[in-house]
């Protein structure tokens, strides 16, 4: 394992999720899909992965990250759990995954309230933790989302902080990267050299760009 | 506004640039180190660094050796300074090159009473006052060996960082003169080697009304965009009609319950007018079955008032509409409890309505087109782009397997040829989505993944936007894919809710 690319003074446990992720992302490979992979683990263990599954569903959101929210979620509403309780579990839930999430998960995944993402190489062209934005970094409870929330309480209309500059951020995560980041560049470079998987010529599936291998700043 | 077209049926679809507008006067700008040469009493100097940028050409020895008498005319003179200024050009793109700024021009010329002034842009000036005055180590090397002695880098940048942020060249040069008073031998160089602070635009033009202010602190370039995505320029009647029509149709899909509006979204072929997919948000499962107030947390609402997109006279009126878009408000599912048990559908906190409908449309793609074995055979040739100016939309991309069905075979078309019967599309490439809510940059970057051709939406997003109230992900140039983004305005009357 080569981990010493990836700096030191990352976790035995976090390279075990990570070597699970990539088992994620090899499946893809296989399946002719695009290699990314991930896990998602609540309390140490796992509750659900995902793959790409882009090719196969002809629907190009259905990333790895995608795959695994639609699985915990099916779960615990089978599981009669309420919108609270689901939030609350999703803020105890950290996400490893093999390429830096772009900028939709990114999105998903402070919608959701996710604690802390791990990933493995970043995605320049994509990515949104820090690539291209940087919607981990939220700003949650800023005064103006207090008093926001406040005035609502209060059964007050603020349609003021809407019509004026106010912005409410997202939720931030913790967001590290560079977690094996050669073994997920590796898995991108096999499935750029076998050519194009789906028949489609290349003049017609826009060729994806292949990230880089680069280290992030947690 | 570019683009704004309003029409009959009152709605006004404005285009939403990649980078936000600015009005032309209150552009950007970089400060860079410009060097003025001024051209008129120094002729014989002008003539010694013709002869710098010679023997430089010729990697002759070094240039400490060159006459400094004069058997040039001046029209030579003027001749000589452009080439040596190109010849500075040339290699200060390479020791100094000005990455972020490919329109602005490296070499300024000016007409200044009757005298061409030419000045060249050195290097970039960044950080505060003190780094100011630092030229980076190359820049200095090349200056140092045309005998550009570092005291004119010092005098000329200290008095002009001090002295003259505009650009002052009499002033300037009688500065020197005052200087030279006690360095007799220097004179020339320091009249013909002026360090000053200029100030360029940062980013180019995007109108001709912006380029012509830019020019008015250093000449850039201006390339007229040409855009192959319709509608950018401006749409005709007929186009604006379909426009209105769709839109309202996802205005109506949105419309639950009286002033009160979810998001929706419509994907359109906009070749054959035909629906792909439209769904409503999926966020929450309860609007169906709660009153109005309660069902959405109020925090999502927007009230309609001057600026909104309902303009005039909705203020006035009691009702106002809401808008409880999923989009608005992302991060506050979990507090938008329903009491309701119902469990009919469930509840998904990313089932926005853009993600909704783009999964609808995959999913009719599954349908209409089973099976990847049968994908190698079909005809999968892209329609080479046609001009934007062919207006007919049937000729601008052939119908789609379903419409082809619905037209009879399509042997009565010259359009409809048999490979083009079987064309299955690439995710959504050529469609249009309408959406009633500008989307958030979760369903802003599905739209960027399914290759959608054309966001038009209604009401902005300050919140959460990203289509540019927050972020601008068409502007973000590192993305594979950019559709080009509209807002449509209705006339309250015309929205009739």
């Amino acid at each position: 394992m080569d981990c010493s690319s990836s700096g030191q003074g990352i976790s035995p446990e976090t390279l075990a999720y990570m070597e699970l992720a990539l088992d994620q992302a090899k499946e893809a490979l296989d399946s002719l899909e695009v290699p990314v992979g991930c896990v998602i683990i609540e309390d140490g263990k796992v509750v659900a992965s995902g793959r790409n599954r882009t090719s196969e569903t002809r629907n190009a959101t259905r990333h790895a990250e995608m795959e695994a929210i639609d699985f915990l979620l099916g779960k615990w509403q089978k599981n009669g759990l309420s919108k609270l309780e689901v939030a609350e579990k999703f803020s105890k839930c950290n996400l490893y995954v093999t390429c830096e999430p772009c900028i939709m998960c990114a999105a998903a995944l402070s919608i959701l309230g996710m604690k802390e993402v791990y990933y493995g190489c970043a995605n320049d062209k994509f990515g949104g933790c820090g690539s291209v934005l940087s919607l981990h970094s939220g700003n949650p409870q800023s005064l103006t989302r207090t008093l926001l929330s406040l005035s609502l309480h209060l059964g007050l209309v603020p349609f003021k902080f809407y019509s004026g500059e106010v912005r409410q951020e997202g939720k931030g995560f913790k967001c590290s990267g560079g977690v094996m980041a050669s073994e997920a560049v590796a898995l991108f470079r096999s499935f750029y050299e076998q050519g194009n998987p789906n028949g489609i010529p290349l003049s017609f599936a826009p060729k994806p760009h292949r990230p880089v291998v680069r280290r992030a700043t947690s | 506004m570019d683009g704004a077209k309003k029409t009959d049926c009152c709605v006004e679809i404005t285009y939403i640039p990649d980078t936000p507008p600015i009005p032309p006067d209150q552009q950007p700008t970089v400060s860079v180190f410009a060097s003025v040469l001024t051209e008129p009493k120094h002729a014989n100097n002008l003539i010694r660094f013709k002869f710098v940028s010679c023997l430089v050409a010729l990697e002759l020895p070094g240039p400490e050796k060159f006459p400094s008498f004069s058997p040039f005319s001046k029209q030579m003179v003027t001749n000589v300074v452009c080439s040596f200024f190109w010849f500075w050009s040339r290699r200060l793109n390479q020791i100094a090159p000005l990455e972020d700024l490919p329109h602005v021009k490296r070499i300024h010329k000016r007409h200044l009473e009757g005298k061409v002034q030419l000045s060249i842009i050195l290097c970039l000036a960044s950080g505060n006052d003190d780094q100011r005055i630092a030229l980076p180590q190359a820049v200095k090397e090349l200056v140092d060996s045309y005998q550009l002695s570092p005291f004119v880098t010092q005098v000329g940048l200290s008095f002009c960082v001090v002295c003259a942020f505009q650009f002052l060249s009499e002033f300037l040069v009688w500065l020197c003169m005052i200087k030279n008073r006690d360095r007799d031998d220097e004179l020339g160089m320091l009249c013909c080697w002026l360090f000053v602070l200029n100030q360029v635009c940062k980013y180019a033009a995007t109108s001709k009304e912006q380029w012509v202010e830019q020019c008015k602190l250093w000449p850039t370039s201006y390339h007229p965009p040409t855009f192959n995505i319709d509608g950018i320029t401006g749409f005709s009647d007929e186009d604006s009609q379909s426009v209105y029509r769709f839109m309202k149709m996802a205005i109506d899909l949105a419309n639950t319950r009286d002033n009160l509006i979810t998001n929706a979204a419509v994907i359109v072929n906009p070749s054959v007018q035909q629906i792909i997919a439209s769904a409503c948000d999926e966020a929450h499962s309860c609007h169906k079955h709660q009153s109005a107030t309660s069902c959405c947390n109020s925090s999502n609402g927007i009230q309609s008032q001057g600026g909104n997109p309902l303009s005039g006279e909705s203020l006035e009126e009691p009702q106002r509409l809401r808008i409880v878009a999923s989009c608005l408000n992302p991060w506050q599912w979990s507090q938008q409890e329903c009491s309701s048990t119902s469990t009919s559908y469930q509840w998904h906190p990313l089932r926005h309505a853009a993600l909704v409908a783009i999964e609808s449309s995959a999913e009719r793609d599954r349908r209409l087109f089973p099976g990847s074995d049968n994908l190698a055979n079909q005809s999968f040739e892209v329609e080479p782009m046609l001009s934007a100016c062919e207006r007919s939309p049937a000729k601008r991309q052939k119908p789609d397997h379903e419409n082809v069905k619905a037209v009879g075979n399509g042997l009565d078309s010259g359009n409809h040829d048999s490979s083009s019967a079987l064309m299955r599309p690439y995710l959504c490439t050529g469609y249009d989505i309408f959406l009633v809510c500008e989307p958030c940059p979760m369903c802003a970057m599905a739209l960027v993944h399914q290759r959608i051709r054309r966001i038009f939406y209604a009401f902005p997003n300050a919140n959460a936007g990203a289509l540019g109230s927050v972020h601008r992900l068409q502007g973000e140039k590192s993305l594979n894919h950019h559709y080009a983004v509209f807002q449509v305005k209705f006339q309250n009357e015309s929205l009739n809710l």
